[in-house]
């Protein structure tokens, strides 16, 4: 639909822009080494000095960053599909449990996978990370079918993360001693351990998934006045059903497997970047939640990163502690606005 | 199927998980009101949402401007007609204007992209139901009465032939129920669009439609003109009044 704020939206797209080019910039140089900014382009394109920097760099800053822009904004990407879908914006992937779902069962096949004495692949960390989120979506879809009411279905997703977790905190308690170390980081919800072949595959997933949401921005949009007026325009509802849910399970799961869950930024990001921008049309939300997940989540992980240097804290507490306060003041302002 | 068509149905059995009511014949042809009227639970709106295809039929045949419906592919029907159901929408941070731009969905490209001459309707349908003026406020802010005449305007810029009203009129004021009726019925007349609505108006009822059919008991009472339907003895009879006054209604002058 026409885009009724133009010169909002260039300026919010301009301003983020420029803010993830500068975290950007900020998260390689950064760090317990830190390394001069105007180095940069140099020790990138392999000239300049220090091959330790070079290193830094290139196996663990950028990687880093790199995966941090396209897990974000594949996070928040998630959430708005699935707030599209539920018609709620206080719904995400973690609050609903789809994260958890995910860890478990990527933890379950990483730990399978090591007692076999063997190192999992990560065609097997996404396909497992998958089923995880999908069992959990399921549940919560039944759910959603028998109870109409929203807040039941977020306590719904709230327990089966709950329980996913539990399920995890066992299978992580009798698994070998050292098959834990490589999982705790892992499940707290960290960036680091990601290496330029995972980040291949997270293009190819997060690319393949925008793509097909381009395909629903028409549907996506009508969607918004309900499913009887969708449908009488023309909307396959049943279709346009499936693929959120379809996508947004595998971005999640692309997330979990490669980071662990991260909380709140699906959940938060739609709705800061729909209330900054006015407008909740498909066509500007779809970028927009992208970008801003992908700025949250490098921002925070710099802070993860930095504040209590050398030790590394893990991301979603980070998020957390920025997020939450955003999706409580969400809940106050929606019910105050609807009594 | 004479009179050019518009709408028809033929021995068409509606319900949920039983059948309601069996083998309904009606027809609105272009230019022409229908209302349906009954108690509460009658299965009016269960009709309507059968037309729209919310739910399935569960027998007979619904014609849309001559041709079996189900022989049309869902972009087809969204082009011969549109709808204004009774359920209040919420969407956030969605203006009025978007909201009008939906009914030219059958007619935009794959992204949705509105061309000039989709905006023209748009405008053109904003400006016939007076709401050009509140076209950049939010659908959510706007009162009921003016909520109501913006999804009349999207109904109307999807262009239809045939146009499906589920009890417009409720939440309304008498004031904004006479304005929405008095668009609907210029649509009808000038558009030459079959209209198909259910009212629990009844004198309006009577005075705006061609043809009215009465539903209750499980079944379609009577159809037929206004005059035909609104007796006295009969409204007693469709509305279960027989053993009651109808003191409180005041003067009702088409209850001889």
């Amino acid at each position: 639909m026409m885009i009724m704020n133009r010169k909002r939206c260039a300026l919010f797209f301009s301003i983020m822009a420029a803010l993830i080019a500068m975290l950007l910039w900020g998260n390689i140089a950064l760090g317990s080494n830190s390394i001069p900014a105007s180095d940069i382009p140099a020790i990138i394109m392999g000239k300049g000095s220090g091959t330790m920097e070079r290193n830094i760099i290139m196996s663990i800053r950028l990687p880093r960053a790199v995966s941090a822009i396209f897990l974000g904004g594949a996070l928040a990407l998630a959430g708005y599909l699935l707030q599209t879908f539920f018609g709620n914006p206080i719904v995400g992937p973690f609050v609903l449990g789809i994260s958890s779902g995910a860890k478990l069962f990527v933890a379950m096949a990483m730990i399978f996978t090591l007692s076999m004495g063997r190192i999992m692949g990560t065609e097997l960390m996404v396909l497992s990370a998958f089923a995880g989120a999908m069992l959990v979506m399921c549940f919560v879809l039944a759910v959603s079918v028998k109870i109409r009411s929203m807040s039941v279905l977020v306590v719904c997703g709230i327990m089966a993360g709950y329980i996913c977790a539990a399920v995890t905190d066992l299978v992580v308690t009798f698994a070998d001693d050292s098959n834990i170390v490589n999982l705790h980081n892992w499940s707290m919800g960290s960036l680091s351990g990601i290496n330029w072949e995972m980040i291949h595959v997270i293009i190819v997933i997060v690319t393949v998934c925008l793509a097909m949401t381009t395909i629903l921005l028409k549907p996506m949009n009508a969607y918004r006045l309900g499913e009887a007026y969708a449908r009488s325009v023309g909307v396959n509802i049943r279709l346009l059903r499936v693929m959120l849910i379809f996508i947004s399970s595998l971005l999640t799961a692309c997330v979990t497997a490669f980071a662990g869950p991260i909380s709140f930024v699906g959940i938060a990001v739609p709705h800061l970047v729909r209330n900054l921008l006015r407008s909740d049309s498909a066509h500007v939300m779809i970028p927009a939640s992208f970008l801003g997940g992908a700025l949250t989540t490098l921002f925070c992980d710099l802070v993860a990163r930095c504040v209590f240097a050398p030790t590394e804290v893990s991301i979603s507490s980070v998020t957390a502690v920025f997020l939450v306060p955003v999706v409580i003041y969400m809940m106050i302002h929606r019910s105050s606005r609807d009594s | 199927m004479p009179d050019r068509y518009g709408i028809e149905t033929k021995k068409l059995n509606i319900g949920y998980k039983s059948d309601l009511i069996k083998d309904i014949d009606l027809a609105a042809r272009p230019g022409e009101i229908v209302t349906l009227i009954g108690p509460n639970g009658c299965g009016k709106t269960t009709l309507l949402k059968t037309i729209t295809g919310e739910l399935k039929k569960r027998g007979g045949v619904i014609f849309l401007d001559g041709k079996d419906k189900d022989a049309h592919k869902p972009s087809e029907i969204a082009r011969k007609m549109s709808i204004v159901m009774t359920y209040r929408v919420k969407p956030q941070l969605m203006t009025c204007r978007e909201v009008v731009e939906m009914g030219r969905y059958p007619y935009t490209g794959r992204l949705g992209i509105p061309s000039d001459k989709d905006l023209e309707k748009v405008r053109q349908a904003m400006e016939w139901t007076d709401v050009s003026e509140i076209g950049d406020v939010f659908f959510s802010d706007i009162s009921d009465g003016q909520r109501q005449r913006v999804l009349l305007a999207r109904a109307i810029c999807q262009e239809p032939k045939i146009l499906v009203l589920d009890e417009p009129t409720s939440f309304l004021d008498i004031r904004h129920k006479i304005d929405i009726l008095e668009r609907v019925r210029s649509f009808a007349r000038e558009e030459k669009v079959a209209v198909v609505m259910s009212l629990h108006e009844l004198g309006i009822a009577r005075n705006i439609s061609d043809r009215v059919v009465a539903l209750g008991q499980g079944r379609v009472m009577k159809i037929g003109t206004p005059g035909e339907v609104f007796t006295e003895e009969f409204i007693r009879e469709l509305y279960n009044l027989e053993d009651m006054s109808l003191e409180l209604l005041g003067e009702m002058p088409w209850l001889k």
